[in-house]
């Protein structure tokens, strides 16, 4: 059994290398075209990982992530213009402060929310930024704002590559490896337990959830730079965060994998209706297919069909989080 | 009432005393769950809680562990007033508790759950402590299941697992033998008392009183809320009318 566990760990390792080597190789592989759409993918799988740290290993689901997508891409669009006219990679870790101090802001009343409370919450917050930004001259308003146009499809690649592994890596060692993410399991399965074992859960909680804010706002900022132009809408909307939530839901909540699979997997189907139909609404028929089809079906998602012991049933204990609005 | 009034004039010094409760009140609406609770427990004992359903022994654990908070009264724990402390900060001063229904990490492995209970505070060699705790509670077999996928017996013995790997020096136990096969109770029983003689005091909530006899040191009998007597097991049986009154089985 022990030798067993050994080989599976060296098979994963050695399949993860490969998977490195391919990724770093692909940009003289493919033309532009599917260069794009695999740099698309690699955000949506950071960004699927980025809302997992608080709904997956904490239970707490947020409905207004993509505040922080848009902090990010706010803060790199107005720090790169005038008068600041800061350098691209500065502007990512001014990016993230930003977003740590809105995160510590909205979290700290937030959190103590439970279930559909904290939900709408997070949404509220999302939609007061889409208003802040449509309103406020210096966010360019409804109009938006452009960026300084870099057009080099292999270095957003590259940027997106070297955040989503970050970003997992950050996750895997966080909330997989350590006494943090025994902590944050523990007050998702029963708070007042972990409160009994000396966790405070006030503060895990805060602690995971800028995290995964911060995460979310690097993606932002590479975005910004990489359609070089923004508006409230394109990186505030309720709609980004919606999806994250699907490709988590179908990769499997509070896995590592998971949101890779989810994020990877829905947005290539996304491209390829595009491609195949244009803009059309289907995409949002197949979005909801999959939340019917994972929730009756796939209970811990995709990765959940690969899990050793069945999978950890955190999507039953979110959604039963959600309904009993957390009353323990 | 001639026990209540020896036990009054056996009162020790708060000195021996772990754990001092002083005038506790918590009212739910007009419930008057405690009403006026005094009690100790001194270093190094085995002291059980019991009474009838509802006098308030389980909110009492509540209170003093601060899950929920007190409308007045002290609580000292090991010399320091603790009442309106949060949970987390009492746990961190050396208090363990157990709930009456398991408030697993249920979606967390046997072994998972263990080393959570030692995440905040003494992690220093709790993979081994696990280890030590799986062979104790014979769960070494289920250690990567699910907590949810165990057994009602198995879940009570990981509930009492995780308020051993807190290495406390005071430990809550709400009927932590409650619906267990006779053989593993012999095993949570040889434990506790193996923690007291290393120096651990316990505060028991138990209904059978086999189990008050053999294991407890010191008995406290609760009703409405309050505290009526304590004693000496032998003692609190002779007086028939407790045992009437407050366990309705009549000697």
């Amino acid at each position: 059994m022990a030798a067993h566990a050994i080989r599976t760990r060296w098979l994963g390792f050695l399949f993860l290398a490969a998977m490195l080597v391919v990724l770093a190789v692909l940009p003289w592989a493919i033309n532009n075209y599917w260069l794009r759409i695999a740099t698309g993918a690699l955000m949506w799988a950071g960004l699927a990982c980025s809302w997992n740290m608080l709904g997956g290993y904490a239970g707490y689901i947020n409905f207004g992530h993509s505040a922080f997508f848009g902090l990010g891409a706010y803060s790199s669009a107005l720090l790169m213009n005038d008068p600041f006219g800061l350098p691209f990679l500065a502007t990512i870790p001014a990016g993230m402060a930003v977003t740590a101090l809105c995160a510590v802001a909205i979290g700290g009343p937030t959190l103590r929310l439970r279930g559909a409370y904290f939900a709408i919450a997070t949404w509220a917050f999302a939609e007061v930024l889409i208003q802040f930004a449509t309103v406020m001259d210096f966010t360019g308003g409804t109009g938006g704002i452009g960026l300084p146009p870099f057009l080099n499809e292999r270095f957003f690649y590259f940027a997106m590559l070297v955040a989503a592994v970050l970003t997992y890596l950050v996750t895997w060692a966080l909330f997989e490896r350590s006494r943090f993410g025994l902590k944050v399991k523990a007050l998702r399965d029963h708070e007042p337990a972990a409160e009994a074992m000396g966790i405070n859960t006030a503060l895990v909680k805060l602690q995971a959830f800028v995290l995964s804010a911060v995460a979310a706002s690097v993606f932002g900022s590479i975005f910004a730079y990489w359609v070089t132009f923004i508006n409230p809408k394109s990186v505030f909307g309720g709609d980004i965060t919606d999806q994250m939530v699907v490709m988590v839901l179908l990769g499997g909540l509070g896995s590592l994998w998971g949101p890779a699979i989810g994020g990877v997997a829905l947005f290539v189907v996304n491209r390829l209706i595009w491609m195949n139909w244009g803009d059309t609404a289907f995409y949002i028929a197949i979005l909801g297919a999959a939340i019917v089809l994972v929730v009756l079906f796939l209970p811990n998602g995709i990765a959940g069909l690969f899990a050793r012991r069945g999978g950890n049933g955190a999507l039953a204990k979110a959604a039963e989080k959600l309904v009993r609005g957390g009353e323990r | 009432m001639s026990v209540a009034m020896s036990s009054a004039a056996a009162a020790p010094a708060q000195a021996d005393s772990i754990l001092v409760v002083r005038g506790l009140h918590k009212h739910f609406g007009g419930i008057k769950a405690a009403n006026g609770v005094d009690l100790e427990v001194r270093r190094h004992e085995i002291a059980g809680l019991i009474g009838p359903n509802g006098s308030g022994k389980s909110t009492l654990f509540s209170l003093v562990s601060g899950t929920v908070p007190p409308d007045s009264g002290e609580i000292r724990f090991d010399g320091r007033e603790i009442a309106g402390m949060s949970a987390h900060r009492i746990a961190r001063l050396g208090l363990a508790r157990t709930f009456q229904i398991p408030a697993l990490f249920e979606n967390m492995s046997v072994r998972e759950n263990l080393l959570a209970a030692a995440a905040e505070g003494h992690w220093a060699g709790a993979r081994e402590r696990a280890e030590e705790t799986l062979a104790l509670l014979s769960l070494e077999h289920v250690a990567d299941n699910r907590a949810s996928d165990l057994s009602g017996g198995q879940q009570k013995l990981l509930e009492f697992g995780r308020a051993v790997m807190r290495q406390a020096s005071l430990i809550l136990l709400d009927e932590v033998t409650a619906g267990v096969h006779p053989n593993i109770r012999r095993i949570i029983l040889d434990a506790i008392v193996r923690l007291r003689d290393k120096g651990v005091s316990f505060l028991i909530i138990e209904h059978d009183m086999e189990m008050v006899r053999n294991v407890c040191d010191r008995i406290i009998v609760m009703d409405s809320g309050r505290v009526v007597t304590s004693g000496a097991f032998e003692d609190i049986v002779r007086d028939s009318q407790v045992m009437q009154t407050y366990l309705g089985r009549p000697q």
